[in-house]
């Protein structure tokens, strides 16, 4: 009998710990969120650093969904998101018309960076409205397909003046950093005398909304 | 050497040193940059995000091709007035 108590605590337990891991926000179960350029301030950052030179850039033309089931986020999240090469700016014109070439990413030919959600794992609370995970996906780059993991935090924010500046509707801020090598897609970086590091730093700031 | 050559010598120098000490100064930057990122907190979610702002930053390759032009020229003032010098 002690033993039955016992099982169904430790159950119980791990019952509400598994439950606790998702946003504790009012709003329906089912959710899809779409980003898209129409929310200013989307972005994603690349930074490369050499000896020589250091270089930053972003891109702010980006677009997808992210779906989940708020009773089960871990299970049930499914993303994919598209960043248009045209929208990658350096700072410098030439350099951005020679990183959208054909010796370097091929925008003609390979127009789109895409990451295609698998799955995530290590979900952990930091707040009601705030999770962390890693995450794993397929990324896409120069029409080469690798899986990568990352570390990401998702933020839920209902409707509220606040918010409606931004975009209308409940919005889910996802914020995760990577690093990508270049030769993992082809992309040979001796061309320019390795201006450009192998290792590009990698981070991500977009913000998508379940009413556009 | 006459007066005119140490004229041209010495502005081309001047010419020289000056971009070098604007280059350094403004960060030693390789390229010449008319817009630069900067960091901006969203209020809302509570990160940084970058934000290109307009700014001239004076580049390395700026900075040879002025020095590049100013000893072109000083050459041909050189010659030009040594010409003249040994005319008179």
């Amino acid at each position: 009998m002690n033993n039955i108590f016992k099982f169904l605590s430790c159950l119980l337990i791990i019952n509400s710990l598994i439950s606790a891991q998702s946003f504790k926000v009012k709003a329906e179960d089912t959710q899809k969120f779409i980003f898209s350029e129409k929310i200013k301030d989307n972005q994603i950052t690349f930074s490369s650093s050499t000896p020589l030179e250091d270089v930053n850039g972003t891109a702010n033309s980006i677009s997808g969904t992210v779906n989940f089931n708020n009773s089960n986020f871990e299970k049930t999240i499914k993303s994919k998101l598209v960043v248009n090469v045209k929208s990658l700016n350096t700072g410098i014109e030439l350099r951005n018309h020679h990183l959208q070439s054909a010796n370097w990413l091929d925008v003609s030919k390979y127009p789109d960076i895409v990451f295609e959600l698998i799955s995530i794992s290590g979900l952990k609370q930091v707040a009601d409205n705030k999770l962390t995970f890693n995450a794993k996906g397929n990324f896409t780059l120069h029409g080469v397909t690798k899986e990568i993991d990352l570390d990401a935090e998702a933020i839920y924010l209902t409707e509220n003046d606040q918010t409606q500046k931004k975009a209308p509707g409940d919005l889910l801020g996802i914020s995760a950093k990577f690093k990508l090598n270049l030769s993992d897609y082809k992309i040979d970086n001796s061309l320019v005398g390795n201006r450009v590091a192998e290792k590009i730093d990698v981070k991500v700031t977009i913000v998508g909304s379940n009413k556009l | 050497m006459n007066k005119k050559q140490k004229y041209v010598l010495i502005i081309a120098l001047i010419l020289i040193i000056l971009t070098v000490i604007i280059w350094i100064s403004t960060g030693s930057e390789i390229f010449t940059k008319t817009q630069v990122l900067v960091e901006k907190k969203d209020e809302l979610f509570g990160w940084t995000e970058k934000q290109w702002i307009k700014k001239f930053v004076w580049g390395l390759d700026l900075t040879l091709s002025i020095d590049f032009v100013t000893i072109i020229a000083s050459t041909i003032f050189f010659f030009i007035f040594r010409r003249k010098n040994k005319r008179n």
